[in-house]
């Protein structure tokens, strides 16, 4: 798959929920070959601090208009020069990176899960797109997105996923909308009282998060497709930065690392080991001097 | 200064020799930040490179460290990777074959635990079609054994520079630490024990916390700073390390731009490698090569030869009143 080098103009910019940003950029080359799930590496801004790139997920791409749109949570230095950011500048991105989701096959009728912490709902929105654009015959109200956000003010809005039909699950970990609680609760919670299996399954958040989905989905059989994150540095599979501890369940001794830039950031279920990764809670969401 | 003429001088002769290895220009990019060679290749072709020199390669395949393995710093990044590598079987039935296809000049960088390892790897690579040299790592600082242990003294580093040169009569480059007191020391230790050439620096020892979770940011606790912020310790390393030995000199540390690559070559260093300047934008290698040929017209020089090591070590007060120092080389 080729991988570009554009410098691409923004149209749009905007703060769409707390602290989170949608952009529009006109990016041709990298729009016709994005796949949902895969990611581009941002320059925020020229000089040397900050040095590296960002990753950001498609959060909609439009091959026909030559335009992608990147949703962002600001987190920290890159993040908050980025929002600075206006229409009119350029940006330049290294993309289309990683390997994407793999779609429902053509014949997929059943029940679908997707399950968004935060700002993971970014790739899982051009996810649904797809869905719902290279499927017809499927039926938008089988797609189900368990959305979970720690307060009101972070979650996008409800008009946003009307156009798509797809059947939303609102939690808040603080109760101020929908279900209180995380948003692993939450779907396991629903699975379990209506029997609900779905064919597959589509996650992105917090690596805590992912290791819940992980857990169901492999309890409950279902093959999953969890959208990962690591440190990185090249974003091509040169650095070897962005390793994850690999479980491979043919061979219990391998203790061997996976790259999330080339490998992923989609894996199955049991692709990484979970029990070997340090989850630790974000930081809150304060700037203590910038 | 050469007048700007009608007609368009000859491109300016960008070859260099470093002892017995002849590249057809001066800028390589350095082991660990261009992967196998393959992972750039959308965005530039490493054919034009001096040499692409690959990630270090050991014996057999490492894993490497535990993550989490990279952190930002101001103008530079920590990596404790920990040499992860396919190891030298892989590299020369998969690897090598698409970077001879790829008419890259490749060097190889190798890292043992012992001694043997080193003279095994070289019996190993020695003669391998389409490797034109080794660079010999006794400098990462990301591993318990070997790697920067044999880089701290010139005795260990001198079995190893010895050991590898008795088995194999390729060009040997030997990579040496910043993290040492006195840098020209190992350099001579390594020039007395047969290596051709030295490549100065490897990264700098660091560390990186996190207040929230109160714990280090890699999980190997240190790791190896590059980037811009290493340069001028770089060039100091450069600078002694030329005082100290004969033999050529390759710059590595910061480099992102032409005027840094030139900074070095206008010490004495003879090539320079780019490294983490390929992270943020992959293509700055050929840029930089290109910066350099535009220097050297703007110079009226002829050849990077008549560039390399032509410093004035008597500092002048400075005035800017010399449009030479606002050229954009960009
Ligand atoms: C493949 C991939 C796709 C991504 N897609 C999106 C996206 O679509 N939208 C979005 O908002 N974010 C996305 N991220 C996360 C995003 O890259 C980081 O939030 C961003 O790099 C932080 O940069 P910063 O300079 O603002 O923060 P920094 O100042 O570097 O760090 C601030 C805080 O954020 C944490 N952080 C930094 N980088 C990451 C990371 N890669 N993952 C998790 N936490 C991190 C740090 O540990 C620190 O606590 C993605 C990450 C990956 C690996
Ligand atoms: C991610 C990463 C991996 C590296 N791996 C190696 C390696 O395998 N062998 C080696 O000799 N140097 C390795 N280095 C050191 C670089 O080759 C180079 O000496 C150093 O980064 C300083 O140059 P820079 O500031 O231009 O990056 C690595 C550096 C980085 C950033
Ligand atoms: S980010 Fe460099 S290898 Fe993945």
């Amino acid at each position: 798959m080729p991988k570009f080098q554009e410098n691409a103009l923004i149209l749009d910019h905007r703060e769409v929920a707390d602290r989170t940003w949608l952009m529009r950029l006109m990016s041709p080359k990298i729009a016709l070959e994005a796949r949902a799930g895969q990611f581009v590496m941002v320059r925020v801004r020229d000089g040397i601090d900050p040095l590296l790139r960002r990753p950001l997920s498609f959060h909609r791409t439009f091959p026909e208009e030559g335009c992608i749109e990147l949703l962002y949570r600001v987190v920290g230095k890159g993040t908050l020069l980025l929002s600075k950011t206006v229409p009119g500048m350029n940006l330049d991105l290294l993309g289309p990176l990683g390997n994407g989701f793999d779609l429902p096959a053509p014949d997929a009728r059943g029940p679908i899960a997707l399950i968004a912490g935060g700002i993971g709902i970014a790739p899982l929105f051009d996810l649904m797109e797809r869905i719902a654009l290279s499927n017809p015959a499927f039926d938008p109200q089988q797609m189900n997105l368990f959305y979970g956000t720690r307060t009101v003010a972070e979650l996008l809005a409800l008009s946003y996923f009307g156009a798509l039909g797809v059947r939303v699950h609102w939690s808040t970990d603080d109760g101020s909308f929908g279900h209180k609680g995380h948003v692993t609760r939450m779907f396991a919670q629903f699975a379990e009282d209506s029997a609900f299996r779905p064919e597959s399954l589509y996650a992105c958040g917090p690596l805590e998060m992912q290791f819940h989905v992980a857990r169901w989905a492999l309890a409950h059989d279902v093959p999953a497709q969890l959208s990962l994150e690591s440190l990185m540095a090249c974003g091509l599979g040169a650095c070897l930065g962005c390793a994850l501890p690999a479980a491979s369940p043919d061979d219990p001794a391998a203790d061997g690392y996976v790259h999330v830039c080339m490998d992923g950031p989609i894996f199955p279920a049991g692709a990484v080991q979970w029990q070997k990764l340090q989850v630790h809670r974000p930081p809150p969401p304060i700037f203590l001097s910038d | 200064m050469a007048e700007t003429t009608g007609t368009p001088a000859a491109a300016p002769d960008l070859s260099v020799r470093l002892g017995p290895l002849r590249l057809a220009n001066p800028v390589l990019v350095a082991s660990g930040t261009f992967g196998y060679g393959e992972e750039y290749a959308d965005f530039l072709d490493p054919g034009r490179l001096g040499a692409v020199i690959v990630k270090g390669i050991s014996l057999l395949p490492r894993p490497g460290n535990p993550p989490p393995r990279l952190v930002e710093t101001p103008a530079g990044m920590i990596n404790a990777i920990g040499l992860e590598n396919v190891g030298v079987d892989r590299f020369i039935d998969v690897k090598l074959p698409l970077l001879r296809q790829r008419r890259a000049t490749v060097i190889v960088n190798i890292f043992g635990n012992t001694v043997d390892e080193y003279a095994g790897l070289a019996s190993k690579l020695d003669g391998e079609d389409g490797v034109a040299a080794l660079e010999i790592n006794i400098s990462c600082p990301n591993v318990k054994q070997g790697g920067m242990v044999f880089g701290t003294d010139p005795a260990t580093a001198a079995a190893v520079v010895g050991a590898v040169r008795a088995r194999t009569a390729l060009p040997l480059i030997t990579k040496l630490t910043p993290n040492v007191t006195r840098i020209g020391e190992i350099a001579r230790a390594a020039v007395d024990a047969g290596t051709d050439a030295i490549s100065c620096i490897n990264t700098v020892a660091a560390m990186a916390v996190d207040i929230f979770s109160r714990r280090p940011k890699l999980a190997n606790v240190f790791g190896g700073l590059s980037g811009p912020a290493v340069k001028p310790i770089a060039l100091r390393c450069t600078y002694e390390v030329l005082q100290a030995v004969k033999c050529p000199v390759i710059g590595v540390g910061g480099i992102g731009t032409a005027t840094d690559a030139l900074e070095f070559m206008l010490l004495g260093a003879r090539a320079v490698q780019v490294g983490t300047a390929n992270f943020v934008n992959p293509g700055v290698s050929v840029e930089i090569l290109e910066g350099i040929e535009r220097f050297l017209r703007f110079q009226g020089l002829d050849r990077i030869e008549d560039f390399i090591g032509t410093l004035d070590t008597e500092c002048l007060f400075p005035f800017a009143e010399d449009a030479c120092g606002v050229l954009d080389l960009s």
